[in-house]
């Protein structure tokens, strides 16, 4: 299969699929670091208010 | 809560304003924004022969005559909008839409006589989107020529797809 | 008067209901797996369609297949803003916390696809009229947007105290919304290079049926995919603003005497 204006096209799609990857996957990271992060904080407060009631 | 009420009534207000003064300054500068004139305009109102023109519309059918001088390919066209024409000498190598009945954008100056001396042609294409094979179907059953203007109205062919092309390019009794 | 005051208030009524950063947690946790899926698999069934199961054009050529990205990019350049706009509105009138998240979310976002959108622009523009660039209406227009986008990313990052960035940002984010008319009739308000909207609100639209269905696919694809990023973004954002909260109401409990840990037992009470 030979397309016309195949660099053209080829440049358009890989930055767009290339720019798409990259703000899914830093939202995604980011996401989960601070989902952990606010576990991890979340545990021990608890545990701590338990202790004084 | 009538502060609410008063923060959006202000926005409202600031938000009108600078639309209107955006609206103004737009018309003011409308003939700035527009990317080019129409042959009748460059007729009736011929600029000075230093100063650098967008000339836009659509190339005449069958006025296309290239040359070539000194290894450089010379194209001279006319260009029109339905009004008047301005022939077009460019020198160079044409953008791959250029064809009769494509529209253009010409930069360059008007010469003393008459012709517009390109330096840079653009192609302009419209708004029309058809497979290879919808477009030979048109021109073959006679309902569309691409060198006197655009496509028929979407509604007769959107709805074609290749295969219709091809069987309706088989069967050659289709154009009356 | 007081028919808007009341509507006014009840809007601001509903808003804080579902701008409750806890129950957007909530929310946005059930919602993003039915906006990540879903993009992902349009997305990719719309580019492959458009690269590989559409026609080419009759006169462009393959080259229209940058269509299948560019438009979906246009599009959302513009809505993205549009939904900027809406939070600056929330946050001038109503002084949303949630939508000065969101705006400080949708920026980057929304300024990445006006990218996508000028640079796809561009590699189509080149094979076809015979530039990388025009300096007409459309395009200086959206190129405008762009920059209205960098400008808030800038300016609602700008202050120390962040409540100053998020006023002077969502000014800007108003006001910026004037650019949005202006790119969507330039086209049919001056001669431009570029090409009259295929698709129209109002008329049928002036493009073959095979080519259309892989754009809307890719649309609807891209649009869901932006909510995705967006909600992903915003959920972290309300997340780490909690860890922050919680981190200070910590080291403040630290400093206090051990027995006013009970008053103070708001983590991220300032945001929740």
């Amino acid at each position: 299969m030979s397309m016309t204006h195949l660099p053209y096209i080829a440049a358009a799609y890989g930055l767009t699929i290339g720019l798409a990857v990259l703000l899914g996957a830093t939202a995604a990271l980011r996401l989960r670091r601070a989902r952990a992060r606010l576990a991890a904080i979340d545990r021990p407060a608890r545990a701590g208010r338990g202790e004084n009631r | 809560m009538t502060r609410k009420t008063r923060r959006l009534w202000l926005a409202c207000a600031c938000l009108m304003g600078l639309g209107s003064a955006t609206a103004l300054t737009l018309n003011a500068f409308s003939s700035n924004i527009v990317f080019f004139m129409a042959p009748s305009q460059i007729r009736a109102k011929p600029p000075a022969p230093d100063r650098t023109v967008r000339l836009g519309g659509m190339v005449v059918a069958g006025s296309v005559r290239r040359q070539t001088v000194r290894d450089t390919p010379v194209a001279l066209f006319d260009v029109t909008d339905g009004q008047a024409a301005v022939t077009v000498r460019y020198e160079g190598i044409l953008p791959d839409l250029f064809r009769e009945g494509q529209s253009v954008v010409a930069i360059g100056t008007a010469g003393p006589d008459g012709a517009f001396h390109a330096s840079e042609v653009l192609a302009k294409h419209d708004e029309t989107y058809m497979p290879k094979e919808v477009a030979e179907a048109l021109r073959r059953s006679g309902k569309w020529d691409p060198r006197y203007g655009k496509a028929p109205d979407a509604a007769s062919w959107d709805t074609m797809t290749v295969r219709d092309a091809r069987r309706d390019a088989a069967s050659p009794q289709h154009g009356s | 008067m007081n028919a808007t005051h009341s509507l006014v208030a009840r809007t601001g009524a509903v808003f804080h209901r579902y701008a409750n950063p806890g129950r957007f947690l909530r929310l946005g946790a059930r919602l993003q797996p039915w906006l990540t899926w879903p993009a992902l698999a349009l997305s990719i069934a719309g580019i492959v369609w458009g690269l590989f199961f559409s026609p080419a054009d009759w006169q462009q050529g393959d080259s229209v297949r940058i269509m299948y990205v560019h438009v979906p990019a246009a599009w959302l350049a513009s809505s993205g803003y549009a939904g900027l706009a809406v939070c600056s509105l929330l946050s001038l009138v109503w002084r949303h916390p949630l939508a000065d998240l969101a705006a400080v979310e949708i920026g980057p976002v929304g300024a990445a696809i006006t990218a996508v959108c000028l640079a796809t622009g561009s590699l189509w523009g080149k094979p076809m009229w015979g530039t990388w660039w025009v300096w007409d209406a459309r395009l200086t227009s959206v190129l405008v947007l762009f920059f209205l986008y960098l400008g808030h990313i800038a300016l609602i990052r700008a202050f120390d105290e962040p409540q100053r960035g998020y006023r002077a940002a969502a000014i800007l984010g108003l006001a910026g919304a004037v650019d949005l008319p202006i790119i969507k009739f330039s086209v049919q308000w001056w001669n431009t290079l570029h090409q009259p909207d295929s698709i129209t609100l109002t008329g049928a639209p002036t493009m073959s049926t095979a080519m259309l269905w892989p754009l809307l696919v890719c649309t609807l694809g891209f649009t869901l995919g932006f909510a995705a990023i967006v909600v992903a973004r915003l959920r972290a954002a309300v997340m780490e603003s909690r860890i922050r909260a919680a981190l200070s109401a910590r080291r403040g409990r630290g400093r206090a005497a051990p027995d006013s840990a009970h008053d103070s037992d708001v983590p991220g009470g300032a945001v929740a």
